[in-house]
C-alpha cells in the first residue's frame, strides 16, 4: 500500500487463497460474493467506521491482498454477531471469512496484544477473560470467593492444559504452554 | 424437579457476579435444581480459541459440555451471549463434520473425557420460554412491574446464527420473546426500531473503543425517542457490561446525556421473584432506585 | 465393403484446442473400411460439407463419419448434405468431440485426444452396419392451441389467426390480459398498460379463427405433433355466459366479500365478480368459497341467500336483469385436435413474507406488482398514492431491488425488469407529484435494452435519488409510522439510513405455480429454476425437447413486454410452419416388432412412454405393434423386450453391440 494506492498484482495472491482456505473458508464459495453491500449495510464495524468492514474485507480476500490483513487490524474488531451470515444472499458466510483471517493473521504473528492475553488466560487460568476483584464482588453477595469453574479445581486444570496442549495453540500461541 | 446446569462463563462470575447470583435464584424458585459445572472453562471467547483454529474452538467447547454430560443434565443455560454462541456454534460444527467431533474425542479421550453431542445448551431467557412457560411465571411473581416500561435488547449472539441454535424468535429481526418476558413480569416492552441494533461491547469496544461507542449511543438515543423507558433490560451479560457499566463511564466521561438504569433479564426475574434488592442489584452502577421503587416500593 | 469417409472438424479452437486433430487422423485412417480421413476448420460451413459431398460424388465413400460437436443440433445439416450429394441420410454417424472429449477434458489434452480416437472409432463401427431409411409422412392438424392468455398468448393467438389457422386460446382466469392487465404505464415508452392492451384483447374476443376458452386448464394431452389431443376442463361458472351481459348489477348486490385477486388483495371484491372492468370476455363467475349460498350449503345443507339470482324484494332490489345465475352449473370438458401447440403461461411474483427482515408485517411495505394497483387509475385508490395503513399520502417513498432475485436462498438469476421498473415508477410519481423523495436502492443498474439507459438518466433529472452498491439490509417498523431503510451506499462509501413512509420490493419473477405440470402434459421440460427450457438458447430459442411444442414469454424466463411479443411471434411462426404444410415428416429412426419373434407378452405396451404399442391380432393370436408416427425413437422397448422381438432402426443391436467393442478394444 503506499497512501491511498493499493496495488493489486500483490506477491501474496496465492497464498493467501490457500491460507485462508486450509483455515476453513472456501476460496471458490467466496468468489461468489456480487458486492451487493447487503452485509456492509448491518456489519457493526461497518457501521462504527472501521477502515475495513466486511465487504470491504470479502472483496480484498477476492483480490489477494494479504497485506492489509497483516496491517490493518480491522478484522479483530469483529463482532461475531453473524448478521452477515444470516443476511448475505449469496449464502457467502462472511463470518467464516473473518475468523478464517484470524487464523491466517495468528500464524503470522500479526494480532493484537489484547488477543494474546485472552489467550494467555486462557491456558493458564481456563478463562479469557478475568477482572481483578472478583472475590471481592463475589463475597458482597455470598458467593464463593471463586467460582466452581476449572479456576477453583486444581486437578481439572491441569487436564484442561493437557487437552488443551493438544490443540493448534501450541503451535501459534506466543508464549509457552508448560 | 427440573435439573439444570448452570454455565457461568467469565464475565458473569467474575465482574457481574449479580447475574450469576440472580440466575441462581430465578431458577430456584422457578423449580428447577441447578447443577454446577466444576472445572468448566471459558466458552471459548470468539477472540480466543475460535480465531486459532476449528478444531481448538471444539476442543474448547467440547471440554465444557463433556462436563455437563457426565453429570446426566439434558440442558445447560448460561447467561452470556458469546457462550450461547460459541457453545452451540461449535456443537454445529462438530454434528455437520463428524470428523472434527472424532479427533475432539480423540484429544478429550487422552485425559478420560468423552464428548456425545447429547446437551442443549439454552441462554437465560429462552430457556424461560421453553421451559417454564409464560403463564407459569406469570402465576410465580411476586412483586409485579406494575407497567414499568422496559427497552429490551436480545443481543446479537443471541439471535444469529439461526441455525445454530436450540429456540429462538420466530422473527430473529423483529424479536419478541425478550419483551413477552417482560411483560409476564407485568412490564411494558415496546417494539423500537433499534432493537437488533449491536451495542458495541466486544471485540470492537476493545479494538476501537470512541468508534464502538457511537453504536451503543444511536441505538439508546433512537429507543429513547421511540419508547422513552425506565428500564433497559438486556439479554446478554456483555450487553449488560456495556449497558451499565461502560453507561456510566460515557457518563462521567461527558459523552452523553441520558441515564437509563440496565439490567440484566435474569436480574429482572429475579426481582420480580422475590429476591433480595442489595443482591440482585448489588453491583449495579447507573442508579437505579427509581425503577426499585416503582416494583418493590421502597422495599 | 463398405467404404467409410471420417471428417474431423476443429470447431475454431473449441475441438483443436484439446485434441491432437493430426493424431486423430493418422488414428481413424487405420480403422477397417476407412478410406479418407480429412480435417476442417468448420465442417458444418459450406466448404466443410462440400468435402464430403464431393467425395460422396466421385464414389469415394458411401458412410460418413463426421466428429465434430453435438448431433442435437447439427446432425440435421450434415444428414442433408449427403441427402444433397445422393446418399441416404442414415448412412451418417457423428462422434461428439467437443462437449463429450475436448471441453470435458480441456486441461488434459492427451487423454481428450485419446477419447477422440475411441469416439472416431465407435462411430465408424456402427456406421458400418447402418441400414439405408426412409423418412415417413403423417398427416397433420391445421390448427394450433395457444396456453395462456397474458400478452405472450394474445399476440402468438392474434398471428396465427391472422395466418388462417384455427386457434384455441385457453386461459385459467376469466379473463385474457395476464399480468400486464395489472400494470399502470410501461416502460420504456411510458403508454397506459390498457391502452396497448385491452385493443388487442378485444381483438383475440372477436376474431373469428380464434376460439376463445377461459377460465379453463388443461386436464389431458395425447398424441403427437401435428395430432395433439387436449382435453380441456371448463370450470363451472355458476352464470351462464350465453346470457350475461356483463352489466355488473350482480356486483353492487352481493352480500359476501373476499379479497380482490386483481388488485393483489389491496381492497376486496364480491364473491360474484368479474374479474375487472376491461376484462374479455366480461363475463361474471361465482367463486364458490366465498358464496354464501355455497357456503350454506356446504355447512349446513340448506339453501340461503341468492340474491344475486332473486334480488332483495322486500327492498325493490332485482336480481340479475339476464337471468343468468346458474346455481347447478357444473365442469365441462372438451376435447380438441390441434396440430401444435404454444404454451404462454407466463410468472408469478415473490410474495413479501419470505423477507423477514424487511417487516412483511407492515401495510406499508408492498410488492412492486402491488404497487402497480395501488398507482393505477383503474386501482383500488383510483391511482392516488395513498398509504395502505392510514390512507395519507406519502412524502418519501424506498424501492428495493432483487428482492428475492440473485439470491442463493430464493432464486440465483437476475428477474431483468425490475431495475426498468423501478425508474418507471419513479418517473410515474415524480411526474404525478414533483415534491416527493424517492430512494431507489440497486446493486447495480443493470439498463441493457433499446433506449433503457436514457430512461435511467431521465428519472435521474427528475431528482430520483440512486443508491448503488444497495442491497438494503433492513427494513424497520419505527413507532410512529414510518419505515427505516438501512442499507451501503458504494459511491459515498458508507452504511446509510434513511426514514420514509412507503417501502416498494422489487420481488423476484417466479415460474408459474403449474408450469412444471403443463410442461409434463405435453413432454416439455423446465430448467433449474423452473422456467420451462429452450431446445437451443441461440438457434430454438422458442422449440422445447417435444417437437410441435412451442413456449414464449415469462413461462421461459423473466423478461419485458417487447420480448415476450417478439417471442410470441417467433413461437406463432414456428408452429406455424409446423402445422401449415398439412404433413409432417417423422424420422425414420423408431421401433419395429418382428411378430413372429414376439411371445406377446406385452411388456413393451406398458413401458412405452408415447403409447405407442398396441396388442394386435395376428393369426390369430395378440402380437405387439408399434405405431410408427407415434414412436418418440426412446428406444425403451427394445432394450426391455425379452424376446429381442424389436428392432430399433438407426441403434440396432448388432450397432450398439459394435460400437461397444470398438470402444473398449482401442
Ligand atoms: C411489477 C412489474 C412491472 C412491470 N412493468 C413492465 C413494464 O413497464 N414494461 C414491460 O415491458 N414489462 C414490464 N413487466 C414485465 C411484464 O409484466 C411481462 O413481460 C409480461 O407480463 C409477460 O407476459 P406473459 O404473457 O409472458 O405472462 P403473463 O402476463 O403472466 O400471462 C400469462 C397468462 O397465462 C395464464 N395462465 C397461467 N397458468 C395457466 C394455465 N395453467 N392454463 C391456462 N392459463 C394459464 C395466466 O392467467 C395469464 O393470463 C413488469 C413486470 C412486473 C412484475
Ligand atoms: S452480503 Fe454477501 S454477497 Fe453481499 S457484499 Fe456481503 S458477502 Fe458479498
Ligand atoms: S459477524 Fe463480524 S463481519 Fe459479520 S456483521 Fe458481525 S461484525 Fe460484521
Amino acid at each position: 500500500m503506499e497512501g491511498n494506492l493499493i496495488k493489486l498484482s500483490e506477491e501474496f495472491l496465492q497464498e493467501l487463497w490457500e491460507e485462508i482456505e486450509e483455515m476453513g473458508m472456501s476460496v471458490k464459495d467466496l468468489r461468489r460474493c456480487i458486492q451487493c453491500g447487503r452485509c456492509a449495510a448491518t456489519c457493526p464495524m461497518a457501521l462504527a467506521g472501521l477502515d475495513y468492514f466486511i465487504k470491504k474485507i470479502v472483496h480484498a480476500s477476492i483480490l489477494g491482498l494479504k497485506e492489509i490483513f497483516l496491517e490493518d487490524s480491522s478484522i479483530w474488531g469483529c463482532q461475531s454477531c453473524n448478521r452477515c451470515v444470516e443476511i448475505c444472499p449469496m449464502d457467502i458466510k462472511p463470518y467464516e471469512l473473518i475468523l478464517a483471517l484470524r487464523r491466517m493473521c495468528m500464524r503470522n504473528y500479526a494480532m493484537p496484544s489484547s488477543t494474546i492475553d485472552s489467550l494467555r488466560n486462557y491456558y493458564e487460568k481456563g478463562h479469557s477473560v478475568i477482572t481483578a476483584g472478583y472475590e471481592e464482588r463475589r463475597r458482597k453477595l455470598g458467593l464463593p470467593e471463586v467460582p466452581p469453574t476449572v479456576l477453583s479445581n486444581e486437578e481439572m486444570r491441569k487436564k484442561f492444559q493437557e487437552v488443551i496442549k493438544q490443540t493448534a495453540l501450541a503451535e501459534v500461541a506466543p508464549f509457552p504452554l508448560d | 424437579m427440573k435439573r439444570v446446569g448452570l454455565y457461568l462463563g467469565c464475565n458473569i462470575p467474575f465482574r457481574r457476579p449479580d447475574v450469576e447470583y440472580s440466575m441462581r435464584y430465578a431458577l430456584k424458585a422457578l423449580d428447577f435444581e441447578v447443577v454446577d459445572l466444576e472445572g468448566a472453562a471459558c466458552c471459548p471467547a470468539f477472540g480466543s480459541m475460535p480465531s486459532v483454529d476449528l478444531l481448538a474452538w471444539c476442543v474448547g467447547s467440547a471440554w465444557n459440555l463433556s462436563i455437563a454430560e457426565e453429570k446426566g443434565l439434558e440442558y445447560i443455560v448460561t447467561g452470556c451471549g458469546s457462550c450461547y454462541g460459541s457453545l452451540n456454534e461449535a456443537k454445529y460444527h462438530m454434528e455437520k463434520h463428524p470428523e472434527i467431533k472424532q479427533k475432539v474425542n480423540e484429544i478429550l479421550s487422552s485425559v478420560g473425557k468423552k464428548y456425545e453431542g447429547k446437551v442443549k445448551v439454552y441462554n437465560f431467557y429462552n430457556l424461560i420460554y421453553d421451559l417454564v412457560g409464560l403463564d407459569e411465571l406469570k402465576r410465580k411473581v411476586k412483586f409485579p412491574l406494575k407497567g414499568l416500561i422496559c427497552g429490551a435488547q436480545p443481543g446479537c449472539h443471541n439471535l444469529w446464527p439461526e441455525k445454530v441454535f436450540p429456540a429462538n424468535d420466530e422473527n430473529t429481526f423483529q424479536p419478541k420473546r425478550l419483551r413477552e418476558i417482560c411483560e409476564a413480569l407485568g412490564g411494558e416492552a415496546p417494539w423500537y426500531s433499534t432493537i437488533t441494533d449491536c451495542c458495541g461491547m466486544g471485540a470492537l469496544g476493545t479494538l476501537a473503543k470512541d468508534k464502538s461507542e457511537t453504536l451503543f449511543i444511536r441505538k439508546i438515543k433512537t429507543m429513547l425517542e421511540e419508547i422513552n423507558p425506565e428500564l433497559y433490560v438486556v439479554g446478554c451479560s456483555s450487553c449488560l457490561l456495556r449497558g451499565d457499566n461502560r453507561q456510566a463511564v460515557m457518563k462521567k466521561e461527558g459523552k452523553i446525556d441520558f441515564e437509563l438504569p440496565a439490567v440484566h433479564i435474569a436480574q429482572l426475574v429475579a426481582l420480580a421473584l422475590g429476591a433480595e434488592p442489595e443482591k440482585v442489584l448489588g453491583l449495579t452502577e447507573v442508579p437505579i432506585e427509581k425503577v426499585l421503587e416503582k416494583i418493590r416500593g421502597g422495599a | 465393403m463398405a467404404k467409410i469417409g471420417v471428417y474431423v472438424c476443429h470447431c475454431g479452437e473449441n475441438v483443436k484446442g484439446a485434441v491432437n486433430i493430426q493424431e486423430v487422423l493418422d488414428f481413424a485412417k487405420t480403422l477397417p473400411e476407412v478410406v479418407i480421413a480429412k480435417d476442417y476448420q468448420f465442417m458444418c460451413s459450406d466448404p466443410g460439407q462440400n468435402l464430403i459431398k464431393e467425395d460422396i460424388k466421385e464414389g469415394l465413400i458411401d458412410r460418413v463419419v463426421v466428429a465434430a460437436c453435438t448431433p442435437r443440433t447439427h446432425e440435421p445439416i450434415f444428414r442433408k448434405a449427403l441427402e444433397e450429394a445422393g446418399l441416404n441420410k442414415y448412412f451418417y454417424e457423428m462422434a461428439n468431440i467437443r462437449d463429450q472429449d475436448s471441453w470435458a477434458h480441456w486441461h488434459d489434452k492427451l487423454g481428450a485426444t485419446e477419447k477422440a480416437k475411441r469416439l472416431i472409432a465407435s462411430a465408424v463401427a456402427k456406421v458400418k452396419l447402418a441400414e439405408p431409411l426412409e423418412d415417413r409422412y403423417q398427416e397433420a392438424e391445421k390448427s394450433v392451441m395457444v396456453i395462456g392468455g397474458g400478452i405472450a398468448g394474445i399476440f402468438a393467438a392474434l398471428d396465427l389467426a391472422e395466418m388462417g389457422l384455427k386457434v384455441y386460446l385457453v386461459e385459467k382466469q376469466p379473463s385474457i390480459g395476464g399480468n400486464m392487465a395489472k400494470l399502470d404505464k410501461t416502460f420504456p415508452t411510458m403508454d397506459c398498460s390498457a391502452c396497448i392492451l385491452t385493443p388487442k384483447m378485444v381483438e383475440v374476443g372477436v376474431h373469428p379463427n380464434i376460439e376463445l376458452i377461459t377460465y379453463a386448464e388443461v386436464e389431458d394431452v395425447k398424441g403427437y405433433v401435428g395430432n395433439f389431443e387436449v382435453t380441456i376442463r371448463k370450470k363451472a361458472r355458476y352464470v351462464d355466459w350465453e346470457k350475461c351481459t356483463g352489466c355488473g348489477h350482480c356486483m353492487t348486490i352481493c352480500p359476501s366479500k373476499a379479497p380482490n385477486e386483481f388488485n393483489l388483495g389491496l381492497n376486496d371484491r364480491t364473491a360474484i365478480y368479474i374479474e375487472f372492468p376491461q376484462a374479455v370476455p366480461k363475463k361474471a363467475v361465482i367463486d364458490t368459497d366465498n358464496c354464501l349460498y355455497f357456503k350454506t350449503l356446504r355447512k349446513t345443507g340448506k339453501v340461503a341467500c341468492k340474491i344475486c339470482e332473486k334480488g332483495i324484494p322486500s327492498k325493490n332490489i332485482a336480481g340479475c336483469p339476464a337471468e343468468a345465475i346458474k346455481f347447478e352449473d357444473k365442469d365441462e370438458f372438451l376435447t380438441v385436435k390441434v396440430g401444435a401447440v404454444i404454451l404462454a403461461t407466463g410468472f408469478k411474483v415473490m410474495e413479501k413474507h419470505h423477507f423477514k427482515e424487511y417487516s412483511p408485517n407492515s401495510p406499508d411495505v408492498l410488492t412492486a406488482l402491488e404497487f402497480e394497483r395501488l398507482i393505477s387509475a383503474t386501482g383500488p385508490t383510483e391511482g392516488e398514492l395513498r398509504r395502505p395503513s392510514d390512507g395519507k399520502k406519502p412524502k418519501s417513498v424506498a424501492f428495493i431491488s432483487c428482492v428475492g432475485s440473485r439470491d442463493e436462498r430464493f432464486h440465483t438469476y437476475c428477474s431483468k425488469v425490475c431495475c426498468m421498473y423501478m425508474f418507471k415508477h419513479a418517473k410515474i410519481l415524480k411526474e404525478k407529484y414533483p415534491d416527493i423523495d424517492l430512494y431507489l436502492f440497486f446493486i447495480d443498474v443493470r439498463t441493457a435494452g433499446k433506449d433503457f439507459e436514457e430512461f435511467y438518466v431521465s428519472t435521474k433529472q427528475l431528482g430520483a435519488k440512486v443508491i448503488r452498491g444497495g442491497r438494503v439490509s433492513a427494513v424497520d417498523i419505527k413507532p410512529n409510522g414510518k419505515l427505516r431503510i438501512r442499507a451501503f451506499d458504494n459511491d459515498l462509501c458508507s452504511p446509510v439510513e434513511v426514514d420514509v413512509d412507503l417501502v416498494v420490493l422489487a420481488t423476484a419473477i417466479e415460474p408459474g405455480i403449474d408450469t412444471e405440470k403443463l410442461g409434463r402434459f405435453f413432454g416439455a421440460s423446465c430448467g433449474r429454476e423452473g422456467f420451462l427450457r429452450e431446445v437451443h438458447t441461440k438457434l430454438y430459442p422458442v422449440d422445447t425437447a417435444s417437437r410441435g411444442v412451442f413456449i414464449c414469454g415469462c413461462v421461459q424466463g423473466p423478461k419485458d413486454i417487447p420480448e415476450s411479443v417478439s417471442q410470441a411471434k417467433a413461437a406463432a411462426a414456428s408452429a406455424a410452419a409446423t402445422v401449415m404444410p398439412g404433413k409432417i415428416k417423422f424420422e425414420a429412426i423408431s421401433a419395429e416388432v418382428i411378430r413372429n419373434k414376439c411371445s406377446s407378452c406385452g411388456v413393451c405396451v406398458n413401458l412405452c412412454p408415447y403409447n405407442a404399442i398396441v396388442l394386435e391380432e395376428y393369426q390369430g393370436i395378440y402380437k405387439a405393434k408399434v405405431e410408427p408416427a407415434l414412436c418418440g425413437g426412446c428406444g425403451t422397448c427394445a432394450s426391455a423386450c425379452p424376446s429381442k422381438a424389436i428392432i430399433f432402426h438407426g441403434f440396432t443391436t448388432e450397432q450398439i453391440l459394435a460400437q461397444i467393442e470398438a470402444l473398449t478394444t482401442y
